[in-house]
């Protein structure tokens, strides 16, 4: 049952199923049988309006008119290509979709896009390209037939970007300007901290205003832009370990790794309105290890507090953390 | 006939499908260990097709991502051993991203550029029964006397047609379903008599 059919097969099924109707007039065996088909394990009936509605799709295309040729809208058959490899057609494929896509002059509205405290989303652009807002952040999205561009207005963002090599991905943020074809790389830009580049995966150009040539940032980089000048100052090279903590907000996640304490609580006012208080000094400079959830402060004061042998005390829209020999 | 029902499906096609691909983006982050993407988002649908009424889903993005969480939580309490990153994972679909976004507009707007670009991605000859079904408008028996194939031979390429038109939407208009240029070998031999066995 349900753990022997795989979901492909049952998708598979449910065409078959859309192409007989699509034939005629079901006979009466047929009609019993997609009857007891659709009977069975649920995920058939899900996956069976899923192909009807596919089907239903495709009828628009007696739109395309009697002039319509598949061929203008893909790579040359391969068929009639042997010789090539499945890579090179492949990726010829990717070239002449991305060249019809031009064609067509697809744009996705501007607008902007804004999250809350303690919300993380994660934003599919037209192109499949996707950026992932944490906390707090705005970023406007204006996609034209020539370029992509996405203004970081505040906050951190995290962008997948996939190759068009017709159209550039610009992410702007204050006076630098980002461009990649295919990367991965967080941006952050918070109240009264330097402007932030993480790139995790390929390799992003950055330009500033003032600056005469964009420097490019490969994976495992890192730069932070000083507020006051336009000028570039060098990158640093960090470890993956390093990559994957920053970025562990994309899990709803806050790591640490010998971070002091204080500065270690300081980071959940970001994602909710629960402020951690440290009453001692020397608690405050404790250092601390570890993921924990980002929406949740009491349980890191928790943890911690179990750690260091600290009392937690919970107020309204606090939580106090000291030392119990304080108490006494 | 459930699921059959040609106001449901419209309401799926314009209204549901054009998340998927955002759905799965999802999913990928936040798939419970043993859960399939594809099994949670067929699940997902048959929730939707067995639905009494679907007028009272004001918000039809929203609603999908919420059943889709639903049945996660329904897999996850129903397996004996629950991992804990499958539990802790589970908090986290609160944070859904549930929004309305720009891709749902885009998506409206260039279906028809779309499924001509999914089209001419076909492997030829299920490219070819499917122009001369959905494009030129002839029945699947005219097709089989236009390419002189059998009729279920043209049954299963529009079959095959209709999957592949599955990942491309379903995957946001990039995917190539891995198997094409076997699938279409495998019809091939059809007409020669040797059916290929079961497909697994």
């Amino acid at each position: 049952m349900a753990d022997v059919e795989t979901s492909r097969h049952i998708e598979e099924k449910a065409a078959d199923w859309v192409a007989r109707l699509d034939r005629g007039p079901l006979s009466e065996a047929d009609s019993a049988a997609l009857e007891r088909w659709l009977d069975g394990d649920p995920r058939r009936r899900g996956a069976f309006l899923r192909a009807n509605a596919l089907s239903m799709m495709s009828e628009s295309g007696q739109a395309l008119g009697p002039d319509f040729t598949p061929q203008a809208f893909a790579t040359p058959n391969p068929l009639r290509h042997r010789g090539m490899t499945r890579r090179k057609w492949l990726s010829g494929a990717g070239g002449a979709v991305a060249a019809s896509l031009i064609a067509l002059g697809v744009s996705a509205p501007a607008g902007a896009i804004t999250t809350g405290l303690g919300e993380v989303r994660l934003v599919t652009l037209e192109d499949g390209s996707t950026v992932m807002l944490n906390s707090q952040t705005s970023v406007k999205v204006g996609y034209t037939r020539n370029e992509r561009r996405v203004h970081l207005l505040y906050g951190e963002a995290y962008f997948t970007i996939v190759s068009d090599p017709h159209r550039a991905f610009l992410v702007e943020v204050a006076d630098a300007r980002l461009s990649a074809s295919r990367a991965g790389f967080g941006v952050r830009k918070l109240d009264g901290l330097p402007v932030d580049v993480l790139v995790n995966q390929g390799s992003v150009a950055l330009g500033r205003v003032g600056s005469p040539k964009p420097l490019v940032l490969g994976a495992n980089t890192r730069i932070t832009l000083p507020q006051a000048d336009g000028a570039l100052p060098v990158p640093q090279l960090v470890t993956g370990d390093l990559v994957t903590r920053e970025l562990a907000w994309r899990e709803g996640k806050i790591a640490f790794e010998g971070e002091r304490l204080d500065q270690a609580a300081a980071q959940f006012a970001r994602y909710s309105r629960t402020r951690i208080e440290i009453r001692d000094p020397d608690l405050a400079s404790e250092p601390v290890t570890g993921l924990f959830s980002a929406g949740d402060p009491v349980g890191f004061s928790r943890a911690v507090a179990a750690i260091f042998d600290a009392r937690v005390e919970q107020q309204a829209d606090r939580v106090i953390l000291s030392r119990r020999t304080n108490r006494t | 006939m459930r699921g059959i029902d040609r106001e449901r499906t419209r309401w799926f096609l314009r209204n549901i499908l054009p998340h998927e691909p955002a759905l799965r983006n999802w999913l990928s982050r936040r798939q419970p260990v043993g859960l399939e993407i594809d099994d949670i988002i067929q699940e997902s649908y048959a929730v939707l097709a067995d639905m009494e009424s679907v007028e009272a889903i004001r918000h039809p993005r929203a609603y999908l991502f919420q059943v889709a969480r639903s049945v996660i939580v329904r897999h996850v309490k129903r397996a004996r051993v629950v991992p804990i990153h499958a539990v802790e994972d589970i908090s986290q679909f609160d944070r859904a991203d549930a929004a309305s976004s720009p891709e749902q507009v885009a998506i409206d707007r260039d279906q028809l550029g779309r499924l001509a670009k999914a089209i001419g991605a076909m492997p030829p000859k299920t490219q070819q029964a499917f122009v001369l079904r959905r494009v030129e408008g002839l029945s699947q028996r005219e097709i089989s006397t236009r390419m002189a194939i059998s009729e279920n031979t043209v049954e299963k390429h529009i079959s095959r047609g209709l999957r592949f038109l599955g990942d491309w939407f379903g995957h946001g208009g990039k995917a190539v379903p891995e198997t094409s240029m076997e699938q279409e070998l495998e019809i091939s031999t059809l007409d020669g008599g040797r059916r290929n066995q079961s497909t697994h």
